[in-house]
């Protein structure tokens, strides 16, 4: 296994009674990197990490964890790691400071340490509220916090923002680059195509259990960017999309020789197109 | 010494978690009060001197009553509330052993347990000269350590805390109805005399009735032998979906 690569899966397909639900995963996360996992319910991004966090066992193939395989680790690993799932629960009868502390004596952090993670998600003041008396977005922010008590090498988030106000998503998305500044590796699995953009430095994208693209987002934008179009907005405040020809080039020359043009932007594909190139189903529709 | 650092984690949280239940602490509250109402109603009716066999039918209620409300429903109910809270995997994802886990589950239910069998023991009206304090302690221990093991099995079949419940009904019906009901019948006490709570219960009824009581060997074979088989089938089912099912 190279040096920063911290994780490694190898053909990996897991079959649960008649259904292929993973098959032929291949896919390495390295040092300092946010790997997204992409794809709509159903795809396989949950059992993925089971498999990886030595939760679940896969049918065949080969998955490697800092240097060891899935099938020979125990409890210890995850003094390395965090798991974050949607449903990560949260003693909601203990306060925030003690849902916390609790999982420091388990990993023996310090907890100073304690006080450092409940300033960084912004519950110190709510630390002596009980965990069950905080809103969802602070829940979230909570559950993040018990992942990351004990700096873990790799972070798995499964869907962490999913159903979170837009305020607390974009908290949490500063708190996962900071993480990543840190040089903490993160493994993130959604089906929200912006926030991937937005966080990650690569993505595969998953469909039925196959990873169908992989590449970093702009890579991927760039690459399925076959019919180049423009979008413009005029002086008159008329709003044209052009494809790019060599008319198309001399018309757009033209306003703006004459300084018509008000602002101009190509127009790429987003993540969501190109997940609907290639599989030619939406992340909306995908799992129905 | 790790070890020892998340044994008391997983225990502290349990505590925490079980203490704060009202529903899973209604246990203990109401054996006590239980025992202390039957003491005042059959003294009332007795004109204030207890009988032996009215003393041995507090004990008997009062046992059965601890070990099965406490250590099947206490520690079945508090597994079930983690699986239904979603704080089990958080646990089990932290590097807590299935051994640490076990044993932070029981450690509070079954040194609770054996204080209200105290308790219970004190308050009956027995005296305490006729008990043989370190025999009750010691068959105290294994029943609560039983009742314990049959717990976590109930927590391990039980979805939410509900279901627990369910699942707990048959096995009080069992092992705390036929032992508390056991003077009352010859059948029930020789029923009886094969359950680790009816053990408890009849050497409770001895010192009450002022026999020097000592372990008959089926007793003792009673005792091991349901240790053994609710460990072996707490052994196979966790071995089959750990503590929750994928």
């Amino acid at each position: 296994m190279e040096q920063n690569v911290l994780l490694d899966l190898s053909h990996i397909s897991k079959r649960y009674k008649t259904e292929l639900a993973l098959k032929d995963i291949n896919i390495t996360l390295h040092k300092g990197e946010i790997l997204g996992f992409l794809g709509p319910s159903g795809a396989g991004k949950t059992t993925t990490i089971k498999i990886i966090t030595g939760q679940l066992r896969q049918t065949s193939g080969e998955a490697k964890i800092l240097d060891t395989d899935t099938v020979n680790i125990d409890e210890s690993i995850y003094e390395k790691i965090g798991v974050v799932s949607d449903q990560s629960g949260i003693y909601e009868k203990m306060t925030v400071w003690q849902n916390l502390s609790m999982f420091a004596k388990i990993w023996r952090v310090p907890s100073v340490r304690v006080e450092e993670v409940l300033h960084q998600v912004e519950l110190y003041e709510h630390r002596k509220k009980p965990a069950g008396k905080l809103s969802r977005g602070q829940t979230q922010r909570l559950v993040l916090a018990r992942a990351v008590l004990h700096k873990p090498r790799i972070l798995f988030l499964d869907e962490p923002t999913s159903g979170l106000d837009p305020s607390t998503a974009v908290s949490i998305h500063k708190m996962l680059l900071g993480l990543k500044e840190e040089g903490m590796s993160i493994f993130l699995t959604t089906h929200n195509m912006e926030e991937a953009t937005k966080l990650c430095d690569r993505v595969a994208l998953l469909y039925q259990g196959k990873i169908v693209e992989c590449g970093s987002p702009k890579e991927l934008c760039l690459k399925y960017n076959q019919n180049k179009k423009y979008h413009l907005l005029l002086n008159n405040q008329e709003e044209v999309v052009l494809e790019q020809s060599p008319q198309n080039i001399a018309k757009i020359s033209e306003w703006m020789q004459r300084d018509e043009i008000q602002c101009i932007h190509s127009c790429e594909p987003t993540l969501e197109h190109v997940f609907l190139q290639v599989t030619g189903a939406s992340l909306g529709l995908a799992s129905m | 010494m790790d070890n020892i650092n998340k044994l008391k984690a997983v225990a502290q949280i349990k505590w925490i978690c079980i203490s704060r239940n009202t529903a899973i602490m209604i246990g203990p509250l109401l054996t006590v009060a239980m025992v202390w109402m039957v003491k005042i109603l059959y003294s009332i009716n007795s004109g204030g001197d207890l009988s032996p066999i009215l003393v041995s039918l507090i004990l008997s209620l009062g046992i059965s009553l601890n070990l099965c409300m406490d250590g099947f429903l206490m520690v079945g109910t508090a597994i079930a509330e983690e699986k239904e809270k979603h704080t089990l995997r958080v646990l089990m994802t932290s590097s807590v052993t299935g051994m640490q886990y076990f044993i932070g589950s029981i450690l509070f239910p079954f040194v609770l347990m054996n204080i209200i069998n105290i308790v219970v023991l004190v308050i009956s009206g027995i005296s305490m000269s006729q008990v043989s304090v370190v025999a009750f302690l010691l068959v105290s221990a294994v029943a609560s350590l039983i009742s314990c093991v049959m717990g976590m099995i109930v927590g391990l079949c039980a979805k939410n805390q509900m279901n627990a419940n369910l699942i707990s009904y048959p096995l009080m019906i069992v092992f705390m109805m036929i032992p508390m009901f056991g003077n009352l019948s010859e059948k029930l006490h020789h029923i009886s005399g094969f359950l680790f709570t009816g053990v408890l219960t009849e050497m409770a009824s001895g010192f009450a009735e002022g026999m020097s009581y000592t372990l008959k060997p089926l007793d003792i074979a009673v005792l091991i032998g349901e240790l053994i088989i609710s460990i072996l089938v707490f052994l196979v089912l966790y071995r089959r979906n750990g503590y929750e099912k994928d």
